[in-house]
């Protein structure tokens, strides 16, 4: 029995020494310990309240807004990018299709110009040619008409300059066969 | 103050007695330090939030990397599926969050360092997975007991295993951030003593361990809200995609 009374003692004792070593956590003492659920719910459900209602939704907006701002950007960038690349073909092909341009008049201009330069060289041909010719033709008609007509003269003066040498009056017809044997021998030799 | 370690974590009253009944609601210092995190978390989410620029500044650049931080912890654990418990999930490691770090000032006070914060919290969130849980699966939740590919002959021990430690979540849980918070207060506080008793001559040493220690206390502060919450998501996603 007194073994009994003993070990309950002790127990008891052990109880209460526990109980005094757990005085010292505050943690374990229960006197606050509906105080602090009741605050702890009030404040975490307004804080909850607070943030899911008004602040992630701005955040939520605002990170959103810039995405499709970005998205927005890129694909206009894109749609630049297309259209200048489009731009930059068009205006290589306009450039190669002046450039041909280009080339195919000045093959053009040269081709006529030759041409050109061809006919003018023709007809200034012919026409000196016509003019050699004609100019031909009249020391030609030059050549025979100034032949009676020295003859003519070559016998008046031969007739005269005998007439004042030896003062004899000579036959006409005779002066005239002298002088147009001579002249013709003249005019054969100068010619040739 | 030098002398007890754990008068740090002694609640008293502030202002008049609230009772109901024979339940005593006054104001504490605990609920004090709860309401200043809670107003220091919406000041900084309200000017963080003002103005919305495309180009951020600087506060509204933390709290988006804030939000993205919390939205990829959640995808990657969670999924899709738990989209909806966003907002409770990014309050929930804010509030745990803040109360730790504002915890680290000298003469404050740590809300969650005390086991009854941080068990009321987990045994919300075991009782809110649960629910969870049979809403979205039935009956066939409790298949989470029963895991595939284990033989018939292992499977009743593996159910109660897993039962056991289902059920131990909410404890774990609390008792993992309640015990590092008071583990680590109690810790700076004993070096703090050393330097005071030691004197200008041998305090040195104990002060450079208290410096050391305030930044280690500072990463588990950290390091403890993200386990909080991470655990939480790893819960939910039980609850929201039957794997077993």
């Amino acid at each position: 029995m007194k073994f009994i009374i003993f070990t309950i003692s002790a127990y008891l004792a052990g109880i209460t020494y526990l109980l005094a070593a757990e005085a010292g956590m505050p943690q374990l003492d229960p006197k606050y310990w509906f105080s602090q659920g009741f605050w702890l719910i009030i404040t975490f459900a307004t804080l909850y309240l607070l943030i899911s209602k008004l602040f992630i939704p701005k955040i939520k907006n605002n990170i959103d807004d810039r995405e499709r701002k970005i998205k927005e950007d890129l694909e206009k960038a894109k749609s630049y990018k297309e259209n200048s690349e489009i731009k930059n073909r068009e205006y290589e092909r306009v450039i190669e299709k002046s450039k041909k341009d280009i080339a195919k008049m000045i093959n053009d201009s040269r081709k006529k110009l030759d041409k050109d330069i061809q006919i003018k060289k023709r007809s200034i041909e012919k026409q000196i040619n016509d003019e050699i010719k004609k100019t031909e033709n009249e020391i030609e008609t030059l050549k025979k008409n100034s032949l009676p007509s020295i003859e003519k003269i070559s016998e008046e003066l031969t007739s005269k300059i005998i007439h004042e040498v030896t003062g004899e009056q000579l036959n006409q017809s005779s002066v005239k066969a002298i002088v147009s044997d001579v002249t013709k021998k003249n005019f054969n030799k100068n010619i040739s | 103050m030098a002398g007890n370690p754990m008068t740090q974590f002694e609640v008293y009253k502030i202002g008049p007695e609230i009772k109901f009944g024979n339940i005593d609601l006054s104001f504490t210092n605990s609920s004090l330090f709860m309401i200043i995190s809670a107003a220091i978390i919406c000041l900084f989410l309200y000017f963080s939030t003002k103005e919305r620029k495309i180009i951020p500044g600087k506060l509204q650049l933390i709290s988006e990397i804030l939000f993205n931080f919390i939205a990829k912890m959640i995808s990657d654990t969670a999924g899709s599926k738990a989209k909806p418990y966003f907002p409770f999930i990014f309050s929930l490691f804010v509030f745990v969050l803040l109360c730790n770090m504002v915890g680290m000032l000298p003469y404050s006070f740590t809300v969650t360092s005390h086991i009854i914060v941080t068990l009321i919290m987990a045994l919300f969130i075991f009782f809110a997975v649960t629910i969870i849980g049979f809403l979205k699966h039935g009956f066939k939740y409790l298949s989470i007991f029963v895991p595939s590919g284990v033989p018939v002959v292992l499977l009743p021990l593996i159910t109660v295993i897993e039962i056991i430690s289902y059920l131990s979540r909410p404890v774990s849980l609390s008792v993992r951030l309640f015990a590092n918070m008071m583990a680590g207060h109690t810790m700076l506080k004993v070096f703090g003593g050393f330097v005071i008793s030691l004197g200008l001559l041998g305090g040195w040493l104990p002060l450079s361990f208290s410096v050391a220690l305030t930044g280690l206390e500072i990463l588990v502060a950290f390091l403890q809200a993200y386990v909080f919450a991470i655990l939480t998501c790893i819960y939910l996603n039980d609850a929201l995609n039957l794997h077993h």
